[in-house]
């Protein structure tokens, strides 16, 4: 599975993207709040959005899959 | 000569040892993509330098038909050269000769090119392309990984001493590459693990294929025992080259100094650091934004990456940099990042590189796994290489240097030579809303409206400490400095830290936390 994992365990702030959006993998997804910074997560692969499991506002754990890519 | 001429017999006789493993051996050495041990060493040396020595060494092992067997070379080569002009010693592992595998003889080899670097202070290149021990030697194999061990320990902090693992590299063999100062890797070529895929089969039932064991990648992400990953054997070399420029010969030497250049106009200082410092940036564009001609080396760029490290020179002269990476995860400090960089200080420190810090972190990573990994055992690692470094240790904070991530980033307070700070920086004991909540925690609970005066305590407390002039009012922070202005106060304080002495109290060696 090609996840968009949570580095850091943090809050999601906004997410940039939305289901079906083509994304590359140095493009940042979404951004993640977490020691005091608001960290621009990368998509990490090439490829669509096929799923996207956080909301603005969640707290995420460390590893969590945000986002799934096809 | 006349008829006793025995020319021609040394003639074929070098020619003969130096075919290794011959034709067909060679067929399947090239069909992997790899060069040959004698083509490796000269696309890294200077042309024509390369002097082979020990091109006529034999195995004596008798069992398993070894008596039978002729290995040219005993599968390793050996010699001098030159890289820009200046000595090295090199040795490379011979794997169409039985397998570059590791028996006495080729131990020997290997063991007098290194007393020779060492004795004549230059740097040692190994080459490693072996299936490991020869087996039929038995503990002689064994004797041979030692008494490299020994040597590779001996030599550390005198001579540079590089490994490029270009094949496998596996059971004991790896811990020679592990005990130097730089591991270079090539994708798809390089295999480094203790164990192989076959034995983890037998004994665990675990299926892993070689590449997702200890590949290049692996190395250089996960495990952190590569430096310096590339593509092709020829990207390799480039890469080695690159590096040889930075560093000096030995440890009683400086490095090369190279006419001074002012860093690409592109990278200009001022925009590269958000004045919200929750925004992250790339510090790559700072260090680009401060070195000659733009020109910085990073080291282990794919592992750790919330701490960058690596070389560039200032007016000139080579500079070890430590930095913090906000771009990834924020920056912090944690157990690899500790590592990474405590090592490369030490390194710095050996070889009379001086060391540029550039701060900008939140402080140390929280969180049940960092502890639980030893966070305070490898985050000390840090403290200890800064406090124990003699050579010029320059600071300079941009914006968020908060608790023990202060101290631990070059501080005065752990011996800095000279720290600066620009105006939106922000030293403090922790960030504003933590410590207000603390603080004033009566307050903010007992009021009526609880969010209202944490925000406002949040404001008085970044007012008051979240700045860089309560540390420069104690000397903490010898200048507030402007932005543009940074290289300048590098340059001086490089300057002026040329002859630095500093000597510690006389002891046979300190016990850092390894």
């Amino acid at each position: 599975m090609k996840a968009v994992k949570a580095i850091i365990p943090g809050t999601i702030l906004e997410i940039l993207v939305k289901k079906g959006d083509k994304v590359t993998h140095d493009k940042p997804v979404l951004i993640l709040e977490a020691m005091k910074m608001n960290n621009r997560i990368q998509a990490e692969y090439d490829g669509k959005v096929k799923k996207i499991y956080v909301k603005v506002g969640d707290r995420v754990p460390k590893n969590f899959v945000m986002m799934e890519i096809e | 000569m006349g008829e006793n001429d025995k020319t021609p017999e040394l003639i074929k006789r070098r020619l003969d040892a130096q075919k290794g493993g011959g034709d067909q051996a060679i067929q399947k050495q090239v069909a992997m993509g790899k060069l040959t041990a004698r083509e490796r060493i000269t696309s890294l040396l200077d042309n024509e330098s390369f002097h082979e020595y020990d091109l006529f060494v034999e195995h004596d092992a008798r069992e398993f038909g070894m008596d039978r067997k002729i290995l040219a070379g005993d599968g390793v080569v050996i010699g001098t050269g030159t890289m820009y002009g200046s000595p090295v010693c090199v040795f490379a592992q011979d794997f169409t000769v039985a397998g570059g595998s590791l028996g006495l003889m080729h131990a020997r080899k290997i063991t007098k090119i290194m007393d020779h670097a060492l004795k004549m202070r230059v740097p040692l290149i190994g080459i490693n392309d072996s299936g490991g021990a020869r087996i039929q030697e038995g503990v002689n194999s064994l004797a041979g990984y030692g008494e490299i061990f020994f040597r590779n320990t001996q030599a550390s902090g005198v001579i540079p001493q590089i490994s490029v693992i270009l094949g496998p590299c596996a059971g004991g063999a790896v811990y020679s590459p592990a005990l130097t100062d730089f591991v270079f890797v090539v994708d798809k070529i390089s295999k480094m693990f203790i164990t192989g895929p076959s034995v983890i089969k037998t004994v665990l039932g675990e299926e892993i294929t070689m590449e997702e064991l200890g590949g290049a990648r692996v190395h250089s992400e996960i495990t952190g025992t590569a430096h310096f990953f590339a593509n092709t054997e020829a990207e390799c070399f480039e890469q080695i080259k690159k590096l040889c420029t930075f560093i000096p010969w030995n440890n009683t030497q400086k490095a090369k100094v190279f006419p001074a250049k002012p860093p690409k106009k592109k990278y200009n200082i001022e925009k590269i650091v958000p004045l919200d410092p929750r925004e992250p940036y790339d510090m790559k564009d700072m260090l680009k934004a401060l070195v000659d001609d733009s020109d910085f080396l990073e080291v282990q760029e794919m592992w750790a990456k919330n701490i960058i490290i690596g070389f560039g020179r200032i007016d000139g002269e080579t500079v070890g940099f430590v930095a913090n990476q906000p771009n990834y995860l924020a920056g912090v400090l944690d157990v690899d990042s500790s590592d990474k960089a405590a090592r490369f200080i030490r390194y710095c420190d050996a070889f009379n590189i001086p060391v540029v810090t550039l701060v900008d972190l939140p402080g140390y990573l929280p969180g049940a796994d960092q502890e639980h990994a030893g966070v305070i055992r490898h985050g000390a690692k840090i403290l200890y290489a800064y406090s124990e470094a003699t050579v010029p240790k320059i600071t300079v904070i941009f914006r968020k240097a908060y608790g023990g991530g202060y101290i631990a980033m070059n501080s005065r307070h752990l011996n800095a030579d000279f720290v600066f700070a620009w105006p939106n920086a922000e030293i403090a004991v922790m960030g504003p809303e933590g410590a207000a909540n603390i603080i004033f925690r009566k307050e903010i609970m007992e009021a009526d409206d609880p969010d209202k005066v944490r925000a406002e305590k949040v404001e008085l407390y970044k007012q008051k400490f979240a700045n860089p002039y309560v540390a420069a009012a104690k000397g903490y922070v010898d200048a507030v400095i402007e932005p543009e202005e940074t290289r300048d106060h590098l340059l001086r304080a490089l300057e002026i830290s040329e002859n630095k002495v500093a000597i510690g109290p006389k002891k046979k060696h300190g016990i850092p936390p390894f």
